[in-house]
């Protein structure tokens, strides 16, 4: 049996206004290692509200998210940082890699800030660029790469830190078929070989249909899981 | 971090050169500014001390606030031989100094009368330069030199005599008619309008006041800091000297000078508020353009302290390249004006002579200047950085992601 990765128990967002609005509202909810879950819905309906609380991007109002056991929602801004850095890799919808750094920088950076040794990070920047089908781009910055080769240079760089798991908000949203499927095949891929647990916010049927197991979001609340 | 810095300060070419080429012309302006300003008093300075008064005199204590001849120091007995075996010092010139109405026919001016031995003088009273007409007196001679402003004032010319009518040693009557030798341009205007200069045992005879002295002005070597020198002379002075040096002289030198480089300062100020806003404007935009990408860099694990500091650097690697590039650049403006110095003309010219100054522009070349400035903007830089610091430490990196 898999271990839980994340365990979520009664957790609530609620923005405040005029008319307070609950983005999530009450999920309970488990992930085990090696899951290759999307989370579906339309638009507004809190997937992406909870992909940034599951990643300590944001504070629930209540309700707790452990993540290999420990409760994120009552850690230091700083030590939320340093979590997020050794446990969760994020792959976002527009790419989002550090422009003045070529492909290899990027995924290498994150180890930089992990502060490990030199030869590990070019090491495995190297495989990892191999691994998302990069070989002989290594140099090149991201703007001289297609949408496609970014992304997948974000997911090398989500997977460079080895991360517990991989949080990915609309990866393909961007993305013409021929790189989405491309990508999603990396993704499997990564997940059968290394059981990297990967957890997209997607609504994109594409994705939606590689996954093991979907979650149906809807008004911030599980409609269905399967 | 440096080199993300370094690439991040090149994402932007055309700004990051503007940021540069305003820290640099900020430098430099401040600069030349500042060194006109420090570079005229430093010549005045120099005219004035170093050619004219000494940067140290030994008087009989009390005599330079009372100015009395009474207060005279005997020339046989002062340790003038032990003062010369001091580091730095080069000789003592002997002078008699003191004040005397100046006649010529209808015309009369009271006047400095300085008694001095022209070949042990500090350069600017050896009168071989200065002479416009005649010659220098002989030693012991009942003959003067008087200075140009003077002679015009009385009218006098080479050959003519000019009656001296004061008060000297002790109460004594103190009088004389004496020969005008030579007229000598001075180049400090002040002193121009109204010294005599005679031979010391002339004067000494006049006032009443055989082997006396007012003054022993401690002649330096050049480039010896002068304080380092009285604080050797110093315990020679016993009770009845005292040693000045040029600050303790000319006290109202110093205010003048304080005064007009709090002038200067003002200008300098407002380029320094010009700087600031310009980076101020560098550093909005940058943080305006990357809090994308900073909130990027926070989710996936990067402190916000250490992004904080990757972004103070860029700003202090701008800032600090533009102050050494202003600081070099302007190096070769120094020395130029130093050896050229700029000639007023006109109104500008006549208001400078007004209050006695050479209406003469130099500069200094003092590196102090120039480290001054440029650690100012630099420091300028660092204080802007602040702001950069500020939205960074206050980062949300979901709401900055959304930007």
């Amino acid at each position: 049996m898999s271990k839980p990765v994340i365990e979520i128990k009664n957790l609530e967002k609620v923005y405040e206004g005029a008319v307070p609005v609950h983005a999530v509202n009450g999920i309970n909810l488990t992930i085990t290692e090696g899951e290759f879950t999307a989370l579906k819905g339309p638009s507004g309906c809190g997937k992406t509200t909870l992909l940034n609380l599951l990643g300590g991007l944001d504070q629930p109002t209540s309700g707790t998210i452990e993540i290999g056991g420990v409760d994120i929602t009552t850690l230091s801004e700083n030590e939320l940082i340093d979590f997020r850095l050794r446990n969760i890799g994020f792959v976002f919808q527009a790419y989002n890699l550090i422009p003045v750094l070529s492909a290899k920088e990027n995924v290498s950076f994150i180890m930089l800030l992990q502060d490990r040794p030199k030869e590990e990070r070019e090491a495995r920047a190297q495989q990892l660029l191999e691994a998302v089908g990069l070989k002989g781009k290594e140099g090149q910055r991201p703007v001289q790469l297609s949408g496609g080769q970014q992304q997948r240079v974000a997911v090398a760089r989500a997977l460079a830190s080895k991360p517990q798991f991989v949080l990915a908000d609309e990866p393909t949203a961007n993305l013409d078929s021929t790189s989405t499927a491309n990508l999603l095949d990396i993704m499997e891929k990564l997940n059968k070989k290394e059981r990297m647990t990967f957890v997209f916010a997607t609504h994109d049927d594409r994705v939606i249909k590689k996954a093991r197991r979907i979650i149906s979001i809807e008004d911030g609340k599980v409609l269905s899981d399967e | 971090m440096l080199k993300l810095a370094w690439r991040n300060i090149w994402r932007n070419k055309v700004r990051s050169t503007i940021t540069i080429a305003a820290v640099m012309f900020c430098v430099i302006f401040a600069v030349v500014l500042r060194s006109f300003q420090v570079g005229v008093w430093e010549h005045m300075v120099d005219d004035i001390v170093a050619n004219n008064f000494g940067y140290l005199q030994v008087h009989q204590k009390g005599f330079w606030e009372e100015q009395s001849l009474d207060l005279s120091m005997d020339q046989a007995t002062l340790p003038s031989d032990q003062w010369r075996e001091v580091d730095g010092v080069r000789s003592v010139v002997r002078r008699l100094e003191s004040f005397s109405l100046v006649s010529m026919d209808q015309n009369n001016r009271g006047s400095l009368v300085l008694g001095i031995e022209p070949q042990h003088e500090l350069p600017g009273l050896q009168l071989t330069d200065q002479i416009v007409s005649g010659n220098v007196f002989e030693p012991g001679s009942d003959q003067v030199v008087v200075s140009e402003g003077l002679a015009e004032f009385l009218k006098v010319v080479v050959g003519d005599s000019l009656l001296f009518l004061s008060q000297g040693y002790r109460g004594a009557s103190a009088y004389g008619q004496f020969v005008v030798s030579g007229i000598a341009k001075i180049s400090n205007p002040e002193l121009n309008k109204q010294l005599v200069l005679m031979p010391l045992q002339t004067a000494q005879w006049m006032y009443n006041g055989m082997g006396l002295l007012t003054t022993a002005v401690i002649d330096l070597e050049p480039g010896v800091d002068h304080k380092e020198v009285k604080e050797a002379l110093q315990p020679m002075m016993g009770e009845e000297l005292e040693l000045l040096e040029w600050e303790e002289l000319f006290p109202e030198l110093i205010q003048t000078i304080e005064a007009d480089m709090a002038g200067g300062q003002i200008f300098i100020t407002i380029l320094y508020f010009i700087i600031s806003f310009v980076l101020l404007g560098t550093v909005i935009m940058m943080v305006s353009e990357r809090e994308r990408e900073f909130g990027i860099l926070v989710s996936i694990g990067m402190r916000k302290s250490k992004l904080a500091f990757v972004t103070v650097l860029e700003n202090l690697i701008l800032t600090l390249g533009g102050a050494i590039v202003g600081m070099t650049l302007v190096k070769p403006v120094q020395f130029y004006f130093k050896y050229n110095p700029i000639d007023l003309s006109g109104q500008m010219k006549e208001a400078i002579e007004q209050f006695d100054f050479e209406p003469k522009l130099y500069t200094t070349t003092s590196y102090i200047i120039n480290l001054n400035h440029g650690a100012i903007v630099f420091i300028i830089g660092v204080l802007i950085s602040s702001y950069a610091v500020w939205k960074i430490m206050k980062l949300e990196p979901v709401k900055s992601m959304r930007s």
